[in-house]
Order: structure tokens, then C-alpha cells, then sequence
């Protein structure tokens, strides 16, 4: 009997122990014995997350001592920073001061952030600023900036133009797939026209004698990333989410022709049949691998693809040049108050440190591609895609409507015309459904 | 010798105390069930009753506004409808293969030990790190899969939308195999080997041995095996969220893909509560039954 009560005791304790191990390990403030006070931000791992942890230990030696403030950089993975965020703010957490967040969810996020007050935001490309406005309320400061390109392979496009021969093939697929036999132009000359027969031409199922097997590489998963580059070909032809009432507009003739422009190259073999569940890293590879001529591509592709240690079969060999249609979908990666945050404050202090142009030439020379204009331009010799990023922001950049259930529309779009894009279903079908279903995210 | 002289008072003492002790001995396995099973699941419950998205964190009640938002559109049946599908394919192919592989390793032959060995590796590597193996291992514009098959002459396009969906069940099958396996293996090394004798003493051939002596007697193995392994394939979600994302279109969104973007993407937990909800409703009438099924002794199983 006295062993039981012994191992009754026992059990009862390493009860009481568990119990205390899952309880909070404790509250109090985060300010230091020195008055120091300590603040958490978000990142997420990659060349954004590393350029802002080198920004950051330059804080907290420098200008942080100052303040009186260390922040403490935490980094989430790079898929999920945002599931994680998004229960972080259901829960009400307060742990974390400065939140990640990003053009297409700072709607969503909205309620969960404090709006920003009193930080000068001139510096920035004022599409950045536009795209993290919400009811008339900045939410986010902008980061890092996204846009899009045409990355093409210099000596095959040259051999082209300088080619007769070559020439007349060109016009020839024209005259098939246009109905008019256009002449081959430079890469930054094209429009989507030029692009579908370009991808032909570069493709072996259209002209046996191509250097490369497909033409191009579609990014066709379902996936909400997607949706933002499938954008540059609707805006380019013309049509947008919304018309000018603000009514879903996908069912236009323009957003039937920029899917049937996806679908047609999916079937006609212009793009491999694993572009179906191609993103940004498939992308890349198709086009280091040699086995593609060109591709509508991520701004922060560029440098990889001409490094010669990340891809020796192309590097010195990949151009740059605007989208095709003249229209980039720009996005800005950006740092967001959490109205439930502990330290607002000097959360705030931190990010109007941020908004300066030193701390943006700091976040440049670590790698990141800043949101400031000026920076860009005085940083051309760190990447030579820098230039390039600020003229076509500038020049023909678009910002999507922001509205609460963005960053869902980006996804629905993905999910609803992601199978017509690779010709599974039929574009009528999967423009009607889309536009349904972004009329309904509208409306919420 | 004392126990024949116990009061029925002292027996009630003694038996009070015998289940005071159990229970403080199960108590932390009843706290540890209450604060992450309990808890979890009516919060869970709770929220698909609630309006409860990121924009409005109010989590006012809302009736069943959630479950009928869930199947105003066929987003949710959909999914549900290629989980299950999935699930009976696969988990029919992962038994009879478990089945086959464990009756052949029952056996003595050169090299079995290394052989096992390699049957059990897939399960050992956690399910989202196999599909980004099997992303850059099999797509065909990078992968190593289809370069070697080019090799041979063969051309294949394993993500392309005709094939996706077989190419998903058979990753699945090559994942979990092993593990049917596993179950029925170790059945099979507590099988009673006079039985077998018996039958073969009587004139039993292998075919007829297999059919009424080994697989009524596996039967509880078997259930076990299959239960398991069905949990774990309607809740689908690592290898085909990584390969696919549930597209092209929604073909191979599971239920908990489903669940997951209705969460994470579209921030509406009240909604996402509720499909979670449904499926542990439509799943939970199962669990007695199989229950009863595993837990019987003897070749019928039925009590």
C-alpha cells in the first residue's frame, strides 16, 4: 500500500511538473537592466531575410545603441512566414512587433496591423507606397520590390535578327499563327504577338531546326504568384481585374485572350508539359539548363542566371527587357506594425529608421533590391538589374487593386484559371468562374 | 490467505483506493489528452459556429453561416470527393503490396536483411522533404528521372496534367507500402505455425492455406494496418501541397488542402472549423466499428 501511495505522489508531481511546463514562462516587459529595450521582427529566410539580418546587426551596433532599442530579427520559412503570421494575428499575439507582410495581404492582414503615421515615405516609388494603401491608410512600409522581366538569351535572339534565313522561317510561323508574317525585332521591341510566335519559332515541335527544345517556359501552378505574372499578359493586352466601376472584369475579351495566349503555347508544345506545375525555381533551371530561350521571369532572377558559378552554361549569355505588352505587375515586400505589439513605439522608431535612404543603401549593398528609386540608380555597379528595376517600376509598373480579400483573389485566380491555362479546361468555363468568383471576393 | 478474511468493508476501501491510484497514475495522460486533444477540439468545434476571419476577429456566433458558405460552392465536395477516391486507391494498393511484400520477406533468401532495409527507407523521410525530392528528381525540364529515361529513348512528362494524378498515387504507394508492410510483417512473425501444419497435414494447397488460414487469422493485423493507413491517407496534405498545390485547376486538391488555404490563404477560420468539422463527422462512425474489428480476437472478429 505504501508503494502505491509512493507512486501516487510521484504521478501527482509529474503532473503539477508538466502543468508548470506548459504554462507561460513568465511576462514582464522587454526593456533591459540598461533600459534597453528589445523589439521582434519578422523575415523570412532567403536574400530579402539575409540582406535585412546584416541591416539589422547594423542597427543594433549603431544607430540602436542610440535609441535604446535592440531588435531582434526572427526568421519563419520562407513558404509559411505568412500562415504563421496569419495565426499569430488570430491569436492576438503580441510577441512580435513588426510583422513581414507583403502588397497583395496587407488588406487582408489590415486589421491585425496599426496604420503608419509620421514616416516619410517620399523616398519610395510611389506605386510601392499605392500598393500598401489601404482605405486611404498606409499599413506597411515598403522593402523589398518585385517585378517582372523578359529574360532572353542574347546569341539566340542575335543569330535570329542577323540571319536571312532564319528571318523567313520567323515570318513564316507568323503568317501560321498570326495570320500576318511579321519580321523578327529585338527583345525589348515585343509584344505579345511577338512573344507567342518567338516561343514557337524557339520551339522544336514548331521548327525542327530550333537550338533550344521550347521557347519558353510558362509558370503555370496553381499558385498565387502565378496569378501575378499571368497578370503582366492581361494587363498587357488591355483588361485588368476590374473594370472602371470596379466590377470583376475577367470575363472581358482580354482576359479570355490572355488565358487562350497561355493555353495555346501549353498545346502547341512551346513550353514543356511540366510547366504545368512550374514557379520560379523550375523556371530558372529551364533557362540555366540552355533548354529554353526565354521567359517572363522574376526581377531577382537576373543576377543568378548571369553569375557564372550558379549557371556556366548561360551566365553572360541573358538579356533583360520589359515584359512583352509593356506591363509589370510590381510588388513590394514590406514591414508592418502589429497592432497588438508590445512595443509600438519603438517598433516605430525602427521602421522610420528603415524608411531612410542609408538604411535602404545599406539593404542594397547586402543584397536586397530596395523600393527607393534613387537608391537603385546609385547602386547600378552592385547588380546591373538595379537600373533596370527602377526604370520599368517608374515607367510602366502596376500595383492590383487592393481590397480585404486580395491576396485571396490572387489564389482563386490561380485555382480557377490555372487549368485552362495548360488547356484542362475550356477558357469560356474558367473565365466565367473566375470572374464569379472574384465578383463574390469583391463584394465581401 | 488474509484475502478470504476481508470485510466487504475493507474490499471497498481497498477497491476505492486501487482506483484512486489508477487515476493519479492516468493523470497526466488525462491532462496531456484534455490541454491538446480536448481543448483543441471543442475550440475547434466551437469555431465553426463563429465568424471568424482575419478581418473579423469579433468570433461572434453565426449559426451555421460556415457550413453553408462550405457547400454553397462544390470547392469542399470536390476536394472531399478526390481524398476519398485517392485514399481507397491507395491504400488498396499499399495493403495488397504490404501484404505480398511482408509473405516474401517471411521467407529466408540471400541478402533479405539489406532488402528490408531498403523497403523501409521511404518511410523514414518525413513527406514534405520526399516531395521536394521528387519535384526536382522528376520534373522534366531539371530532373534527373526523365534525363535517365531520355536515355532509353523515352520521353515522359510526369507533371503534365494526364499524368499528375497517377503520379501522385504511385509516390504515395512507393511512400507507405512500407509501412503496411511493417504491420503485417510483424503479424505474420506471431503467426501460429501449426496452423499452417495442420492445414498442410490435411491437404491443404498454398492458395487454400492463404485464403482460410492465414488471412482470417491476420484479420485484427490487416484492420489495424488498413485503418491506419486510411486515417493517413484522407488526411492527405505534404507530397501533393509541395508537387502540385492542389492544381492544375483544383484536379488534386485534398481535404486538407482545401482546409489549409481556406485558413491560411483566405483567412476565414470559421469556415475552414467547419470543413474540418464535417469530415471528422463523416470519419467518426467508423472508428467504433473498426475499433471493434482490431480489438477482436479469434478468425470471425465480431463480438
Amino acid at each position: 500500500m505504501r508503494s502505491s501511495r509512493a507512486i501516487a505522489i510521484g504521478a501527482a508531481f509529474l503532473t503539477a511538473v508538466s502543468l508548470a511546463g506548459c504554462s507561460a514562462s513568465g511576462g514582464g516587459d522587454d526593456a533591459n537592466a540598461d533600459g534597453t529595450e528589445t523589439i521582434k521582427m519578422v523575415a523570412w529566410p532567403g536574400p530579402e531575410g539575409d540582406a535585412m539580418a546584416k541591416v539589422i546587426d547594423a542597427y543594433n551596433d549603431g544607430q540602436g545603441k542610440k535609441d535604446k532599442i535592440h531588435v531582434e530579427l526572427v526568421l519563419l520559412s520562407r513558404q509559411d512566414t505568412f500562415s504563421k503570421e496569419t495565426a499569430l494575428m488570430a491569436s492576438k499575439d503580441g510577441d512580435l512587433d513588426i510583422y513581414w507582410t507583403a502588397s497583395y495581404n496587407v488588406g487582408q492582414f489590415s486589421g491585425s496591423l496599426e496604420p503608419l503615421e509620421g514616416i516619410d515615405t517620399s523616398n519610395y516609388f510611389p506605386v510601392a507606397v499605392d500598393g500598401l494603401t489601404y482605405k486611404d491608410e498606409l499599413y506597411a512600409l515598403p522593402l523589398d520590390v518585385s517585378n517582372h522581366f523578359l529574360l532572353y538569351r542574347t546569341d539566340l535572339i542575335d543569330t535570329l535578327l542577323n540571319d536571312p534565313a532564319a528571318a523567313a522561317t520567323y515570318s513564316a510561323l507568323a503568317q501560321d499563327i498570326l495570320g500576318e508574317a511579321r519580321q523578327p525585332v529585338p527583345a525589348d521591341q515585343w509584344d505579345l504577338d511577338d512573344f507567342q510566335v518567338m516561343a514557337a519559332y524557339f520551339s522544336t515541335s514548331a521548327n525542327p531546326a530550333s537550338p533550344t527544345q521550347y521557347g519558353t517556359i510558362l509558370q503555370a501552378k496553381n499558385l498565387l504568384y502565378n496569378t501575378m505574372i499571368w497578370n503582366d499578359v492581361l494587363w498587357g493586352l488591355g483588361g485588368s481585374w476590374t473594370d472602371d466601376d470596379g466590377k470583376a472584369a475577367i470575363d472581358t475579351a482580354e482576359g479570355k485572350a490572355a488565358v487562350q495566349l497561355y493555353a495555346d503555347i501549353y498545346k502547341n508544345g512551346w513550353t514543356s508539359p511540366d510547366s504545368a506545375q512550374a514557379e520560379f525555381p523550375e523556371t530558372q533551371a529551364a533557362l540555366q539548363s540552355g533548354n529554353v530561350a526565354f521567359a517572363i521571369q522574376w526581377s531577382a532572377a537576373f543576377a543568378a542566371l548571369n553569375d557564372p558559378e550558379q549557371s556556366p552554361d548561360i551566365a553572360g549569355k541573358i538579356g533583360i527587357a520589359p515584359v512583352p505588352g509593356g506591363q509589370t505587375h510590381v510588388h513590394a515586400l514590406s514591414l508592418s506594425l502589429n497592432k497588438y505589439g508590445d512595443s509600438q513605439d519603438a517598433a516605430k522608431t525602427v521602421l522610420s529608421y528603415l524608411a531612410t535612404t542609408d538604411a535602404m543603401t545599406a539593404y542594397a549593398q547586402a543584397g536586397g533590391i530596395p523600393a527607393m528609386p534613387e537608391v537603385l540608380k546609385a547602386n547600378v555597379d552592385l547588380n546591373p538589374a538595379f537600373n533596370e528595376v527602377a526604370t520599368s517600376i517608374a515607367d510602366y509598373g502596376y500595383a492590383e487593386p487592393v481590397f480585404p480579400k486580395t491576396f485571396q483573389a490572387y489564389s482563386k485566380l490561380a485555382e480557377d484559371l490555372s487549368g485552362a491555362w495548360v488547356g484542362q479546361t475550356s477558357v469560356d468555363d474558367a473565365v466565367e468562374t473566375a470572374n464569379a468568383n472574384l465578383q463574390e471576393l469583391l463584394d465581401q | 490467505m488474509t484475502g478470504s478474511a476481508l470485510t466487504p468493508t475493507a474490499v471497498r476501501t481497498h477497491r476505492r483506493r486501487r482506483s484512486l491510484t489508477a487515476l493519479l497514475l492516468a493523470s497526466p495522460l488525462l491532462v496531456f489528452a484534455a490541454v491538446f486533444v480536448l481543448y483543441p477540439l471543442i475550440t475547434g468545434a466551437l469555431t465553426a459556429f463563429q465568424a471568424s476571419t482575419l478581418l473579423d476577429q469579433s468570433n461572434e456566433f453565426n449559426g451555421v453561416d460556415n457550413f453553408v458558405s462550405l457547400f454553397k460552392n462544390d470547392g469542399f465536395l470536390r476536394s472531399a470527393g478526390f481524398t476519398v477516391g485517392f485514399a481507397v486507391v491507395v491504400v488498396a494498393f499499399e495493403m495488397l503490396l504490404g501484404f505480398a511484400l511482408a509473405l516474401l520477406m517471411n521467407r529466408a533468401f540471400p541478402g533479405k536483411k539489406l532488402f528490408f532495409t531498403l523497403v523501409l527507407l521511404p518511410i523514414m523521410v518525413a513527406p514534405a522533404l520526399l516531395g521536394i525530392m521528387f519535384r526536382l528528381l522528376l520534373n522534366g525540364d531539371i530532373g534527373a528521372v526523365p534525363a535517365l529515361l531520355e536515355q532509353f529513348g523515352l520521353s515522359v512528362s510526369l507533371f503534365a496534367p494526364s499524368s499528375v494524378v497517377p503520379l501522385l498515387v504511385v509516390l504515395d504507394i512507393l511512400q507507405w507500402t512500407p509501412f503496411t508492410f511493417l504491420i503485417i510483417y510483424a503479424g505474420l512473425q506471431s503467426f501460429p505455425r501449426e496452423l499452417l501444419e495442420a492445414s498442410s497435414v490435411d491437404g491443404a494447397g498454398r492458395f487454400r492455406s492463404l485464403f482460410h488460414i492465414v488471412l482470417p487469422t491476420l484479420a485484427p493485423v490487416l484492420f489495424a494496418a488498413f485503418f491506419l493507413r486510411m486515417i493517413d491517407a484522407l488526411r492527405t496534405f505534404d507530397v501533393i501541397y509541395v508537387l502540385t498545390a492542389g492544381g492544375p485547376g483544383t484536379t488534386t486538391t485534398t481535404a486538407s488542402i482545401y482546409i489549409y488555404k481556406t485558413a491560411f490563404e483566405a483567412g476565414d477560420f470559421g469556415k475552414a472549423a467547419a470543413a474540418a468539422l464535417v469530415m471528422l463527422i463523416v470519419l467518426l462512425p467508423l472508428v467504433p466499428f473498426i475499433v471493434r474489428r482490431i480489438a477482436a480476437p479469434g478468425k470471425d472478429g465480431a463480438r
